[in-house]
């Protein structure tokens, strides 16, 4: 049961982070409407928004999916609000430290920074070492409350139960995992592992930055360490929300519980270890990074989609078809992000074979594909507890209301949007143009268009949020 | 039909049957007449699984020997080209270039129909090396990585102007980053 300090913190989160998703949907249309010329933004301009759009985005909705977990896991034993406020002080700093680093700063490696491109300095000569401090400050408040959020699930179940290991063995064990406890704990300890590497990273860039150059790094191992964080931590995000859905939708559906059962077990224990490395598939292009990383880039890629996305989007169609279902906004938001998880997949697996990777690497088909599974995914995930959860706070029943318009102009902007990405990534067009080329004018064509949808999907999420807020500010008033 | 315009088709193909499915998954639950719902979902489940293995599988072994670092690997290069990127151009020479002060040589024309290599690296940030055709469309490309050298070896089919842009975000000037050589 939550406590209400939970729920204020909850909510404050809430709040935040949909806040900071409005603010990065404008940024994203901005630099859709200047690749299109409806707009003329400075390279600068284009390049500052084009990182913080990037870095806002991925940290909003992996903190998202941890506002849920540990909102749900109170169900299953008692967790701290005071971790949850530590989190949330730090990330406001951290995020405030990011934003004057790119928006005063004029800092513009993009999400990636990759080594050695933060120091090379083309802004002020503070940014960088503020940029990177954010991002410790950030990496500190997450990994603390991750390892927090372990912890509170390792006082109920032991690691073996939490990773449902007794299911491999035993047909009906004693004590039975809930699928929700079983992918946020792998999630969790993804994420740890994500932001472990982040910390070697930063103390990397740190020792170069503060040696004045006598120390230096190696350029291809950066740029691993860069990904494995970057891409994992993508990953795990989506596994949260992903862990929301199997616990929320069948209640929310008037259906049975998931059940643990062996293969639920063994696919998320799969996908701890296949996500873990599928990270290689950014480095395709890099020839000189060993042969059999590159084999098992693919390999990973192609089968951390099977344990996860398969058996997830086979659990709701059984979960779904021919059974009555009491739809409601909540399940919706969850079903749609399911088909969008699929699309997204596909795009993936698509790009993460080498041999097409070849000509779609950092062309348009790459945001294509993760802003598929992210807008229209993952986002619809998190979106589904904030709506759930503010009826819950301002304790009022979830109504039936179709909230078909609202619906509608959600699939035709996302869908519409992600479409557009799709099109002129086939037709070779590069990602990260803040303009394109006379030569490639599909680009500018379908980044007006883009611009166009996401003005729709924005409208379609201004309208749920506006009802997600208007009930998260309740419970400020709740004692 | 070209390899981009099929690598799009089979996702759109894709992504339409999904939706499709989803939405009849969906409309089957608003008033089901009965019970529909799926029975032994285990056995279908793990049917499904194994038959999705199986195509990855399949994809796999078509897919990889069609990688990049496989390609041309038996062939010795008929010509070198070295190319230095560097914020924001290109240098790119027949002789290796020396990284205290780079120059770029003569302009580059190379042959048809014959393997080609280029040894590709960065002075400064990473950047990429895309090579597009007269149709502005990618043909192949590596990433220019400071410290490293990667050696993409192409065999040009047609003849003409190919364009090089950068691939990789490498600052303000990332956009008019380019080069070109010609083929014939």
């Amino acid at each position: 049961m939550a406590s209400l300090s939970l729920k204020k913190v909850s909510s404050a989160w809430i709040i935040t982070i949909l806040t900071l998703f409005i603010c990065a949907i404008v940024f994203g249309i901005l630099m859709r409407l200047n690749q299109g010329n409806d707009i003329k933004l400075s390279p600068n301009g284009f390049y500052t928004l084009m990182t913080t759009h990037g870095l806002t985005m991925i940290g909003i909705w992996t903190v998202a999916g941890m506002v849920g977990i540990q909102y749900l896991l109170s169900r299953y034993t008692t967790v701290s609000a005071k971790l949850n406020v530590f989190a949330l002080v730090l990330t406001i700093i951290g995020v405030i430290m990011l934003w004057i680093s790119t928006f005063v700063g004029n800092f513009h490696t993009g999400w990636t920074f990759l080594y050695p491109f933060p120091f090379y300095i083309a802004w002020a000569k503070w940014a960088t070492p503020l940029f990177l401090w954010s991002l410790a400050v950030l990496g500190i408040g997450w990994f603390v409350w991750s390892v927090g959020i372990l912890v509170e699930i390792l006082k109920k179940y032991s690691l073996k139960q939490a990773f449902a290991w007794q299911h491999l063995s035993k047909k009906d064990p004693e004590v039975t995992t809930p699928p929700f406890i079983l992918i946020a704990t792998v999630s969790l300890v993804g994420i740890i592992l994500c932001l472990i590497t982040a910390v070697i990273l930063l103390i990397l860039f740190f020792a170069e930055y503060y040696s004045n150059g006598s120390f230096k790094n190696d350029p291809l191992l950066m740029k691993n360490l860069t990904y494995f964080f970057g891409h994992t931590l993508a990953n795990e995000a989506l596994y949260l929300g992903v862990a929301l859905l199997y616990e929320l939708l069948p209640e929310v559906s008037g259906r049975p519980k998931f059940k643990m059962t062996w293969y639920i077990a063994l696919a998320w224990n799969f996908t701890m270890i296949f996500v873990l490395t599928a990270f290689f598939h950014h480095m395709y292009m890099d020839f000189v990074q060993p042969l059999g990383f590159q084999m098992v880039g693919q390999l990973a890629s192609y089968f951390a989609s099977i344990p996860a996305a398969a058996v997830s989007a086979l659990s709701v169609i059984f979960l779904v078809y021919g059974n009555k279902i009491k739809w409601s906004l909540t399940n919706i938001l969850f079903f749609i992000g399911v088909i969008g998880w699929m699309i997204g997949g596909i795009g993936a697996v698509i790009d993460a074979t080498i041999s097409n990777n070849i000509v779609l690497h950092n062309t348009l088909w790459v945001p294509a594909h993760f802003h598929t599974y992210n807008a229209m995914g993952n986002v619809l995930f998190c979106l589904a507890f904030f709506w759930w959860v503010a009826n819950e706070f301002a304790g009022s029943q979830e109504t039936t209301k179709s909230h078909k318009i609202t619906i509608g102009l959600m699939l035709i902007g996302g869908f519409g949007f992600v479409l557009m990405f799709y099109i002129a990534g086939a037709a070779s067009v590069p990602r990260r143009f803040a303009f394109y080329p006379n030569e490639l004018q599909i680009g500018m064509t379908t980044a007006t268009w883009a611009a166009f949808f996401a003005t729709l999907y924005l409208i379609a999420m201004l309208a749920i949020i506006w009802e997600i807020v208007r009930k998260c500010i309740r419970v400020f008033y709740s004692s | 039909m070209n390899e981009y315009k099929f690598i799009l088709l089979v996702f759109l193909d894709a992504a339409i049957l999904i939706g499709l499915l989803g939405y009849y998954i969906y409309k089957s639950s608003l008033n089901p007449e009965g019970d529909k719902s799926i029975k032994n979902p285990l056995r279908k489940r793990f049917f499904f699984l194994i038959m999705l293995s199986a195509v990855l599988l399949i994809l796999l072994a078509i897919t990889i020997p069609k990688s990049p670092y496989f390609l041309f690997a038996d062939k010795p290069p008929s010509k070198l080209v070295f190319v230095d990127a560097k914020q924001f151009n290109f240098i790119m020479s027949y002789q290796a270039i020396n990284p205290k002060n780079p120059s770029a040589g003569e302009s580059i024309e190379l042959p048809v129909d014959q393997p080609v290599e280029f040894r590709v690296t960065s002075l400064d940030v990473n950047h990429g090396f895309g090579i597009y055709n007269s149709r502005a469309e990618l043909v192949t490309q590596t990433q220019a990585m400071p410290g490293y050298v990667n050696r993409l070896r192409w065999e040009f089919k047609e003849p003409g102007t190919y364009k090089i842009l950068c691939l990789e975000y490498c600052g303000l000037g990332h956009p008019v980053m380019s080069s070109s050589f010609i083929v014939k």
